[in-house]
């Protein structure tokens, strides 16, 4: 112990526990501070490592998988060998019928679909359709007639799912093979192969995921992995309103569209500058969205949760019910009480705080007020949902950390900083990220708002304008409903909300303790 | 001496429960104001655009009855009503399959699925809508026969919302489950038996979510019925009514009337089930 | 009603940490068999694979001669209580209890009639129709009990029952557990940690420590011959003192040298020694509390102590003595063998000569820690 504090500690190299423990606040919020940094490459030393041993993992894996198919395949009966080639037939033999059945018509389904529309697509996908629509002459009709030629969305569309469709053939025929070595090997143990009566039993009970998650998977997979996958392609195309894929075809343009977004040999294009101004903002708002709605909603359920306030209910039924109210109702009305002739303005004008209708205070109509504005009704709509989430947390706070830390002589505010603050911030880690997500991609309450104004000349783009408090979602749906339709740059777009949120997340979860915890309590 | 001390702890109590009650109040006033407004301004009469007094000087219906007889709001009322009811419907038995699952049974993707939904989670939602939109359209299912279409789209992905009840799943112990499944009970008599008649308060905050989500809306129906009155939601089709400067003028107190019918039956509803919701979110919301 | 046989089961979690090792045990029909052993050990895993709530790696559980590693718990016949009685909230005490018997799809009669007999027997009639969180822990505990009554299961799983209780309900409730057992006669298998539970309750005892079986026999069994020196010092309360040092042979006799003294070693102790032919050899030294005696004056065979620590626990004095050399060792004195002077004297510094019973000193090998006989 006297050895220790003699020295003094260098905050830049590793400490042991205790002389961690010496250190003050400060010195502490340094060190970690310093040895984030340090740690970063490292990190990412460890990063690529992982990566690199995860890609050699999956060789091996596939490695293996080819093994273990050539292995199944010379060890197996005959049954095993025709398997190969017709799928299921080893069930079959083995008196599995249903599972047979099933490959088998799989394999049908695969095989007619192929012939009949999958080559085609897939002939086609490379270019994305080589002849567009034209007009011809029709000497019957005496007149010039629209031929249809290729149309580069379902090229495109047919071309993706036919390739899944592929991967799944391949990924049931290995399933097919894999049966077939599995059967093998209980018979030959001398047990009994499970039955289709079996099999079905099984899906209520120790398959019983599989049936539980057959719809909501079905759904995710229809409704939005293959929409990102179909998205994500866009963006190395130019699909837009004017290449709509069917007057006129759109294809492959390789890495332009992100060039242009982060402004590489593009001239005249706004796209950089609008993206920029954009993000920062976006994250600016998330920021204070989410900080502000965080720390008000926790400060109104403490002073509503206190001894001695009376009508705790009522109080709280007030601020619920503005989340019962659909927000589309009260964010449209709170967007046209706050116009420049509305409400508040006349308000204002009548108790004579403003003296004439010049003197109205324009919320919408500049940069900063406007964004001051949307951040203060966020406020409004969002402390309800904090203060009953918050609410719970402080229920849930044991009483004798408190009666504790009275005894140890904490006043109430320092109760509040030492232990409230403390254990809602440890709860709420993952949730104060997932709101931060959120509010990222807020867009009810900028488009009903402001609908993303004021407008900005500075932010005019070859994909349409932008105002001061568009948000990149709004963007998002302005670049995809307006006149110009540039699917391709909301695409890209996109991608770079995937890759801020992503990143941002990565970060969180290895800053904060309670988000890697994931397991239940059991 | 303490005496003196002991009175002094009251009165500071006393004067900070007053600032606390005062705060309160004034947030009180603040967050009901908008919805006064509203109410007020719905049964105005003398004028149609947007006045600088709150009280009207004509109090009447005329802004309803137009809102009923002049408008296609009785179409969107009911488009809104019927999606609202299907969402409910299925959103809720798919959420509630994905978070039984995800927090009761343990299989071998169980991780990877998680953190597979994790990510796409992190791909704005509406990115999908433009193909969505596209397919949709070839398939008829846009403009005036948005219904269906919105309510495939509002349910496709609502399996990755499972977060919040998964948190409530978490929290009932796991014994429950090994007990009914010792007693004889198959996985599917371990949900419909134990789980969910245990899980009420989180079914029904996971029915009233899904069906105050088409009410609330509005990027998603936009994007899909834009085109047509008849195959719009209310929000979408309030939102039109007021959409330009013109129609505004033309429309305001009318829309404040559309405002008050779509809000009076959602907030009843919610009122009345409030206790659910509530413990729906602090039981479930934090952990997940 | 059931033979349960577990042959080479074997428990690994995420590849490579092995949870229970090779576990080998046949429990005939009617027996009441208790896993025993600190928290961590094993002992509710291997519970849990025989339900079936827990998968087993290796091995083969048998119920009845059939192997059941692929069978749901709901098919295996089994009745189990948890430790934390694992009551459906949701449903009151009779509906808890009608629980299996409905999913059997038995009729309305016969499940009035078992449910309302088990709940004669645990005393819990006049709750049936409360809901569990009515009821404080004693009686939820019977409800779990009597749901796992009803059944006609062939084996009666017991997961640490009486741990979430206090004190005194768990003696009570270890005694009607040996009640239950004489109403109910089928196999049971209840696992604790609590040693005094496995002692009074098992007719055998599975100790166990890091997934491996240390030793399996009758209480008398484990408390007279511990296998090894952790099953000696788990086995019996306040736990056997142990210390290192050696075994002398002169020609047949034995002796131990404690802390400079010299002991003999007496009765079937001795005779086995020779029997085995031990040489003189480092050992460590076993002797429980109770087979520690105070000597009057100093000996050849006794121990010079000062008392540190007094419990007076009431019929017994419960003595922590050190030695010269700072060895703790506990004794355990019944008060009736002392005067009212003898126990005042016993303060903090108080010196005292012990000496050890010679036929109940038990002898471990210092390296494998098993014990020599």
């Amino acid at each position: 112990m006297s050895e220790l504090e003699g020295k003094k500690l260098d905050l830049s190299q590793d400490l042991s526990d205790l002389e961690f423990l010496r250190l003050t606040k400060f010195q502490g919020f340094i060190y970690k501070l310093i040895h984030f940094f340090k740690g970063i490459p490292n990190g990412i030393k460890k990063l690529f490592i992982a990566l690199g041993k995860l890609i050699g993992r999956a060789l091996t894996a596939v490695k293996n998988e080819f093994a273990d198919i050539f292995t199944t395949f010379v060890n197996g009966d005959f049954k095993t060998k025709l398997s190969y080639l017709v799928m299921g037939f080893g069930s079959i033999a083995r008196g599995q019928i249903l599972r047979g059945i099933l490959f088998l018509l799989f394999e049908v389904v695969f095989v007619v679909y192929m012939i009949t529309a999958g080559f085609h697509w897939l002939g086609k996908f490379r270019t994305l359709g080589d002849t567009g629509s034209s007009m011809q002459y029709d000497p019957i009709l005496d007149t010039y007639v629209r031929v249809a030629g290729d149309d580069s969305f379902k090229i495109l569309l047919y071309g993706l799912l036919t390739i899944i469709f592929i991967i799944c053939f391949v990924y049931t025929w290995r399933l097919n093979v894999k049966q077939n070595k599995i059967a093998e090997e209980i018979l030959k143990s001398g047990k009994k192969l499970k039955s289709g009566k079996d099999d079905l039993q099984s899906l209520v009970d120790d398959e019983f995921h599989k049936t539980l998650l057959a719809l909501p998977l079905t759904g995710i997979m229809v409704f939005t992995v293959f929409p990102i996958i179909f998205m994500i392609f866009v963006a190395f195309t130019n699909y837009d309103g004017a290449h709509d894929g069917y007057a006129n075809l759109f294809t492959w343009v390789g890495l332009n569209n992100f060039n242009s977004l982060f402004n590489i040999n593009t001239g005249t294009d706004n796209m950089s500058v609008a993206f920029g101004e954009i993000l920062s903002w976006t994250l600016m708002w998330a920021f204070f969205a989410t900080f502000t709605n965080y720390f008000l909603g926790m400060f109104v359920a403490i002073m509503i949760n206190k001894k001695g306030i009376k009508f705790k209910k009522m109080w709280r039924g007030i601020l619920v019910l503005t989340s019962a109210v659909p927000q589309f109702v009260s964010l449209l009305y709170i967007s046209k009480m706050f116009a420049t002739n509305g409400l508040v303005n006349g308000l204002l004008l009548d108790w004579g705080i403003i003296d004439n209708i010049s003197q109205y205070i324009r919320f919408w109509e500049t940069k900063n007020l406007a964004r001051i504005m949307v951040i203060i009704i966020n406020i409004w709509i969002g402390i309800p949902y904090l203060m009953l989430i918050a609410t719970g947390i402080l229920m849930n706070i044991p009483a004798d950390l408190y009666e504790s830390a009275a005894i140890d002589g904490a006043n109430t505010f320092q109760q509040y900083t030492k232990i409230t603050l403390p254990y809602m911030l440890f709860v709420t880690g993952p949730y104060l990220l997932t709101s931060f997500i959120g509010n990222i991609n807020n867009f009810n309450v900028i488009f009903l708002l402001t609908g993303g104004g004021p407008k900005n000349p500075a932010l005019l783009t070859s994909a349409g304008s932008a105002g001061d408090t568009d948000l990149l979602i709004t963007w998002l749906f302005n670049i995809t409903t307006g006149a110009e339709s540039k699917y391709y740059m909301a695409s890209v777009i996109g991608i770079m909300i995937f890759a801020v949120i992503a990143s941002l997340s990565l970060i969180v979860y290895n800053l904060i303790p309670s988000t890697r915890n994931e397991e239940d309590y059991s | 001496m303490s005496e003196k001390k002991h009175m002094g702890m009251k009165a500071k109590t006393r004067l900070s429960n007053t600032i606390i009650y005062i705060i309160l109040t004034v947030m009180s006033i603040v967050w009901l104001f908008p919805f006064f407004c509203i109410v007020c301004e719905s049964f105005r009469v003398e004028s149609t655009h947007q006045v600088g007094y709150v009280l009207p000087k004509q109090w009447g219906f005329d802004n309803y009855i137009n809102l009923f007889t002049k408008t296609d709001f009785p179409v969107w009322f009911k488009n809104t009503f019927l999606i609202a009811l299907f969402v409910a419907v299925i959103q809720t038995v798919i959420v509630l399959c994905m978070s039984y699952t995800l927090s009761r049974l343990r299989f071998k993707s169980r991780k990877g699925l998680m953190n597979v939904m994790l990510i796409l989670g992190m791909f704005p939602g509406f990115l999908s809508m433009i193909v969505l939109y596209k397919v949709l359209n070839g398939m008829g299912l846009t403009g005036p026969n948005s219904i269906p279409g919105l309510i495939l789209v509002y349910v496709g992905s609502s399996g990755m919302g499972y977060y919040v009840s998964k948190g409530y799943f978490d929290t009932i112990p796991r014994s429950l489950d090994e007990a009914a499944r010792v007693d004889g009970a198959n996985r599917l008599q371990v949900l419909t038996k134990v789980m969910l008649p245990l899980c009420k308060p989180i079914v029904i905050y996971t029915i009233l979510t899904a069906f105050m989500g088409p009410w609330g809306d509005f990027m998603f129906a936009k994007y899909i019925a834009h085109a047509s009155s008849a195959g719009m939601t209310v929000a979408v089709g309030l939102q039109s009514m007021i959409g330009t400067p013109s129609a505004l003028t033309a429309n305001y107190t009318m829309f404040c009337a559309g405002g008050v019918v779509v809000a009076v039956p959602i907030t009843i509803l919610f009122m009345s089930l409030q206790k659910y919701y509530v413990e729906g979110v602090t039981g479930g919301a934090v952990k997940g | 009603m059931a033979r349960v046989k577990l042959t080479d089961v074997k428990k690994i979690y995420d590849k490579n940490v092995v949870a229970v090792h090779d576990f080998n045990l046949d429990i005939a029909d009617k027996e009441f068999v208790v896993f025993v052993g600190p928290s961590g050990c094993g002992k509710s895993t291997t519970l849990r694979m025989i339900a079936g709530l827990e998968e087993i790696s290796e091995g083969t559980v048998e119920i009845d001669g059939v192997v059941v590693n692929d069978l749901q718990p709901k098919d295996r016949n089994i009745a189990m209580v948890f430790q934390n009685y694992a009551l459906y909230p949701h449903l009151s005490v009779f509906e808890n209890m009608a629980f299996p018997l409905r999913l059997q799809k038995m009729n309305n009669d016969e499940i009035y009639r078992r449910v309302t007999e088990a709940a004669e027997i645990l005393c819990i009639t006049e709750y049936l129709n409360r809901k569990p969180r009515a009821l404080s822990g004693g009686q939820r505990q019977r409800v779990a009990i009597g749901r796992a009554m009803v059944r006609d299961s062939k084996v009666f799983l017991m997961d640490e029952p009486l741990s979430n209780l206090d004190a005194k309900l768990r003696n009570q409730m270890r005694a009607e557990i040996i009640l239950l057992r004489q109403k109910i006669d089928t196999t049971f298998i209840y696992v604790t940690h609590d040693q005094t539970e496995a002692m009074t309750l098992g007719d055998r005892i599975v100790i166990m420590k890091d997934g491996y079986i240390q030793q399996v026999g009758t209480p008398d069994e484990v408390f007279d011959m511990p296998a090894n020196l952790f099953v000696a010092e788990f086995i019996g309360a306040p736990k056997m003192n142990t210390f290192p040092t050696k075994l002398v042979r002169e020609g047949n006799e034995y002796f131990v040298t404690p802390f400079g003294s010299k002991i003999k070693v007496d009765g079937a102790k001795g005779v086995d020694l020779s029997a085995k032919n031990v040489k003189s050899r480092d050992i460590i030294l076993g002797v429980r509390p109770e087979h520690i005696v105070l000597a009057d004056e100093k000996r050849d065979d006794t121990i010079e102590c000062t008392v540190q620590v007094n419990e007076m626990m009431g019929s017994e004095l419960h003595l922590h003595v050190l030695t010269k050399d700072g060895t703790q060792i506990i004794v355990r004195v019944p008060t009736i063998n002392l005067t009212h002077q003898q126990r005042d004297e016993m303060v903090n510094g108080h010196k005292i000569y012990i000496t050890f019973e010679g036929k109940v000193m038990h002898f471990f090998d210092p390296e494998s820690t098993n014990n020599l006989l």
